[in-house]
């Protein structure tokens, strides 16, 4: 159990800075990820993608032979891999061209190890969730695919609701999601007001998923700000 | 305009005015030369006069007094006393023209005694039944022969003079209406231009009486707009060639960092090593906000970062860049205290969300920068006065007052030619003023309670 399965994953790297594909490979490697690739350049990357057909790429916005917006164009005739930018522009246009046109994380020049890593990390778990549906917490794991908390023998099934937090939540393992943005996740464009439905959610999520839904481990709360889902078992530097 | 309109009106009244003014100053004038004047009747007096002062003498002729005799020498003029019945002349005075004749039919006299004899006006007068004529130079008085008018002209007289001035005015006023739309129209475009010349673009038809003044306004026009060019011209080049070195900085300083965190986070390496790289890391961190502050601060100086205004819940933006925060800070030597009150749609305002995000974001980034061994920082969002006050405080190592000083004295980073040593705070500070100001808000900044560093940020709600 684990993801252990989510480091097996093709991860295609495109950048024309040499050193830079170099580091971030090594970074990859040494994170555990046993199957990577560069490319220099678009013409590389197209080939590499149609002959290896990689499961997550990590795109340069500056290609020498064109914009990583265009080679996203361009993968997505033939593929739907998740896409996370590297980008040295960090400009709202740039990063509302890069979602319009199908990406699905980015990252702004010059970042840390970490924050790849993590972004790199999540969206392989959000995107290959299927593949292993069970999220194992301290005291239950959830299973996504049937919306059901397994708790020993019991299985407790999840709201649309409840499901659609714990979603979010999971997505952002290890890290605050603020009142507002669970609101919006439940209740849509116009979340304000929501916080006291919030709150009788997040409790009755407890009451499913904690061994003690009054002193919780799993689900935490971060005074003022929101709340926090903390997997049981720490991946490297997953969360 | 209105200031414009409000002066034509003013003439208006002023022109309105003058009529009557003129009217009663022509009638004083008129009085005040008219009163010496000898009246009407002078001549007619003195021919009655006259008439008293002849004599009929024992021998049946007649004589004039002294008196009357200086009387026809002070009218200059001659006299002559006709006989009731004959027509004849029995008295003339001495100096009687030879033209005048001595006998006259009662035709003659009436039409002598109306008019002239020979030119010269005549008065009559009455002795006993017989008349008395005087001849008065020609140059005396004028006549008006046919003395009679309609009693309806008369009696109409008050009402028709009304109406003679009533019209008068009108006429006046529908001139004066007429001039004055005229040269409004004329005007209307030039002062039109005048007043929009600060703002914008401005063309204005060179027609007209004002057709030289309306050429001026263009050639103004168009020296500002050239030099609005020239100068956004050169914010560009500035504002491009910042975003240029901001943009050709990151790639590099993504390798430094990342071996730096990586030869610092590699347990076989010494200690020594790994402490240096730590180092290493937390200065590139430090330019990377350097950089992504600079490009920023430039676009907000010359504009050039349009503020999208939204409706926006400061209360959400401020959770949000707290959350980011507190989600990188991975060894927990940030701890954040966040207190705000619980009613967010308190706290409802139009802005820009990202730049928003981006000047919480920077207070707390200035912290920690400051702090590299770690500080508290305590998050407060209330509402005062209808304004949302969101204060950041940090338990660090905090300004002396010089610094404090420094830092609120110093608004523009930017521009500042002076002793850059005080800036250290600078940049990400002029930001978080700039984006407050954008908003049309305001930041103070302080000690904080605990010896560490206050900024209050304080923005208009809805």
């Amino acid at each position: 159990m684990g993801y252990e399965y989510l480091r097996k994953k093709r991860i295609l790297l495109v950048d024309d800075e040499e050193q830079l594909r170099d580091m971030v490979s090594s970074m990859l490697t040494q994170e555990g990820y046993t199957q990577v690739r560069t490319a220099g350049n678009m013409a590389e990357a197209l080939d590499a993608a149609e002959a290896w057909k990689p499961e997550l790429a990590i795109l340069d916005v500056m290609l020498p032979d064109g914009d990583g917006f265009s080679l996203l164009q361009r993968l997505r005739e033939t593929t739907d891999v998740p896409v996370l930018f590297l980008t040295a522009r960090g400009e709202d246009e740039d990063k509302f061209r890069g979602f319009g046109l199908g990406a699905d994380d980015y990252v702004v020049k010059p970042f840390l190890p970490r924050e790849l890593m993590f972004r790199v990390s999540a969206l392989l778990r959000r995107s290959y969730r299927e593949e292993c549906p069970r999220v194992r917490l301290a005291a239950c794991e959830l299973d996504f695919e049937r919306a059901e908390v397994i708790k020993g023998e019991e299985r407790l099934s999840l709201t649309a609701k409840e499901f659609e937090l714990l979603n979010v939540l999971y997505r952002n393992a290890g890290r605050i999601v603020t009142i507002d943005g669970l609101c919006e996740a439940a209740w849509g464009d116009n979340p304000y007001g929501y916080e006291n439905s919030l709150m009788a959610h997040i409790r009755r999520i407890r009451e499913k998923i904690e061994e003690n839904p009054s002193k919780p481990v799993s689900l935490l709360t971060v005074k003022g700000l929101g709340y926090k889902l903390v997997l049981a078992e720490k991946q490297g530097r997953d969360s | 305009m209105k200031r414009t309109m409000r002066l034509i009106r003013r003439f208006l009244m002023l022109a309105l005015g003058i009529g009557p003014i003129l009217l009663i100053l022509n009638l004083a004038l008129f009085i005040a030369f008219t009163w010496r004047e000898k009246s009407g009747g002078g001549g007619w007096d003195a021919a009655k006069e006259v008439g008293e002062e002849l004599a009929l003498k024992e021998d049946g002729s007649w004589s004039l007094s002294d008196v009357g005799e200086q009387i026809l020498t002070e009218y200059r003029a001659w006299g002559i006393l006709v006989e009731n019945g004959t027509g004849d002349v029995i008295w003339h005075s001495g100096d009687l023209p030879e033209e005048i004749p001595l006998h006259y039919s009662l035709s003659e006299i009436s039409w002598y005694t109306r008019g002239y004899i020979a030119d010269y006006p005549t008065t009559v007068g009455a002795r006993g039944d017989d008349l008395v004529i005087l001849g008065h130079p020609k140059d005396a008085y004028w006549k008006l022969l046919w003395n009679s008018f309609d009693y309806d002209i008369i009696a109409g007289m008050p009402r028709m003079i009304l109406s003679f001035l009533g019209m008068n005015a009108v006429l006046i006023f529908v001139i004066y209406m007429i001039l004055a739309t005229r040269i409004l129209r004329s005007v209307k475009p030039v002062v039109q231009g005048m007043e929009a010349l600060p703002e914008r673009e401005v063309y204005v038809g060179e027609e007209g009486f004002l057709a030289e003044v309306a050429a001026a306004v263009n050639r103004v026009n168009e020296k500002l707009r050239a030099q609005e060019r020239n100068l956004r011209k050169r914010e560009n080049a500035r504002a491009g060639w910042i975003s240029g070195i901001s943009h050709d900085i990151r790639t590099p300083l993504t390798m430094v960092m990342g071996y730096a965190a990586e030869i610092e986070e590699d347990a076989s390496l010494p200690v020594d090593t790994r402490r240096k790289a730590e180092v290493i890391r937390r200065q590139s961190l430090k330019m990377k906000e350097l950089v992504g502050n600079l490009n920023l601060a430039s676009k907000l100086e010359y504009q050039m970062q349009p503020v999208k205004t939204e409706t926006v819940n400061l209360a959400a933006v401020l959770r949000q860049a707290v959350a980011d925060f507190v989600n990188l800070d991975l060894d927990g030597k940030y701890p954040v205290d966040f207190d705000c009150d619980e009613k967010t749609d308190k706290y409802i305002l139009q802005g820009d969300k990202e730049l928003l995000q981006r000047a919480v974001c920077n207070v707390l980034t200035n912290s920690q920068l400051h702090n590299p061994e770690g500080c508290h920082i305590g998050v407060n969002l209330h509402r005062e006065a209808g304004a949302a006050h969101i204060v950041l405080e940090d338990d660090g190592t905090g300004v002396t007052d010089e610094q404090l000083a420094a830092l609120q004295s110093t608004p523009h980073y930017m521009m500042d030619s002076g002793n850059g040593s005080q800036l250290r705070h600078g940049l990400g500070l002029v930001i978080v003023r700039q984006i407050a100001a954008a908003h049309g808000g305001w930041v103070r900044l302080n000690h904080g309670e605990n010896g560490g560093f206050l900024v209050e940020i304080v923005l208009k709600c809805l």
